[in-house]
């Protein structure tokens, strides 16, 4: 991840102004909103800046924390001006019945508030809500897709490494488990009389006797 | 038809019953105008009970699908009371409304909302 030195890498640094990327995911509509801090030691390549050509912006399930792509789920404004946004009427249904998505286990906000999930990290600080528009530079679009592919990789790998450490000790405990069961049901795979000769606890050796190699000279076959 | 709903504005009435949706065959949507009675009004404002008036309808409990293929719905049915030619009788809108209203050409009530959803 070198630290790319282009004038308009430097002249947003001398700005000292956040900045806000939405860009063009793919052929579509979908639009993806970044936000890149200058103090932020994680940046990558170019900054990229890009305005926006439709009103169109991922947003997040208010239940799921999911992404909510245009063109799905439904918008809820309640009466104070509050919007929820589902993802889809599961997450709908949960609301009208009043759940609290942090007692609700399959949400991302009981998975963060209960340790589950990362929740601290710099890979974050790249996807925040800016409402500032960019104006479009071509070359620092395609900057920003290639820094989205990569900051998404990153991000997926150490959230899958925090899932394995979360993991670890359960093994251990996993394998004693294993063991103590070895010891009570033994009798199962090993006979009594095997395990009177040999009171291990693996399986009795099977000895079997190996032929000796058959000589290079062609036997005649038999007639 | 016989819709009881909400007037979020200043302008004395408090409930109006729709007596016509003045477009669509199957009724009166979100940013629809509608021909309502007033049913229900506070004492002293400039629309009585039992007037006949034009509203649009700033929120409604169903939802209204929006050009970007997503749906809205508010939490309740309220109506903005107007004239004939669409500019509002009272001079405040409360709550939010939809900026469909822009399409429908009814500026005025945007521009005298609190907020647009």
């Amino acid at each position: 991840m070198k630290k790319n030195s282009t004038m308009v890498y430097h002249s947003i640094y001398l700005e000292k102004k956040r900045l806000e990327i939405r860009m063009l995911k793919s052929v579509g509509h979908n639009f993806y909103t970044l936000f890149l801090s200058l103090f932020d030691q994680l940046v990558l390549g170019n900054c990229v800046l890009l305005v926006n050509l439709r009103r169109m912006r991922l947003e997040k399930c208010w239940f799921c924390s999911s992404t909510v792509y245009p063109g799905h789920g439904i918008q809820f404004v309640r009466n104070d001006a509050k919007i929820f946004r589902f993802c889809r009427s599961k997450c709908h249904k949960n609301f009208k019945m009043k759940r609290n998505p942090r007692k609700v286990k399959w949400t991302k906000a009981y998975r963060r508030l209960h340790g589950k999930d990362m929740t601290q990290d710099s890979t974050f600080e790249f996807e925040r809500k800016r409402n500032r528009p960019e104006r479009y530079d071509r070359n620092l679009a395609e900057n920003t897709l290639k820094a989205i592919k990569k900051i998404d990789k990153i991000r997926s790998d150490r959230a899958s490494d925090h899932i394995k450490n979360r993991l670890k000790t359960s093994k251990v405990q996993r394998q004693k488990e294993a063991r103590k069961q070895l010891e009570l049901g033994i009798h199962l795979v090993k006979a009594p009389l095997a395990l009177a000769q040999d009171s291990s606890l693996c399986l009795p050796k099977i000895k079997v006797n190996v032929s000796q190699a058959q000589t290079e000279e062609n036997q005649p076959m038999e007639d | 038809m016989r819709t009881v709903l909400k007037v979020v504005d200043n302008s004395g009435a408090k409930k109006v019953m729709c007596i016509q949706a003045l477009k669509g065959k199957k009724g009166a949507r979100l940013g629809d105008t509608i021909i309502a009675s007033v049913k229900e009004a506070m004492p002293n404002g400039k629309v009585k009970k039992g007037k006949v008036v034009y509203g649009v309808v700033v929120r409604a409990a169903m939802q209204r699908g929006r050009c970007d293929g997503s749906e809205v719905k508010f939490d309740d049915n309220a109506v903005v009371l107007v004239d004939k030619q669409g500019q509002p009788i009272g001079t405040r809108v409360f709550g939010p409304v939809p900026h469909e209203l822009r399409q429908k050409k009814h500026v005025k009530i945007l521009t005298l909302a609190e907020h647009i959803a």
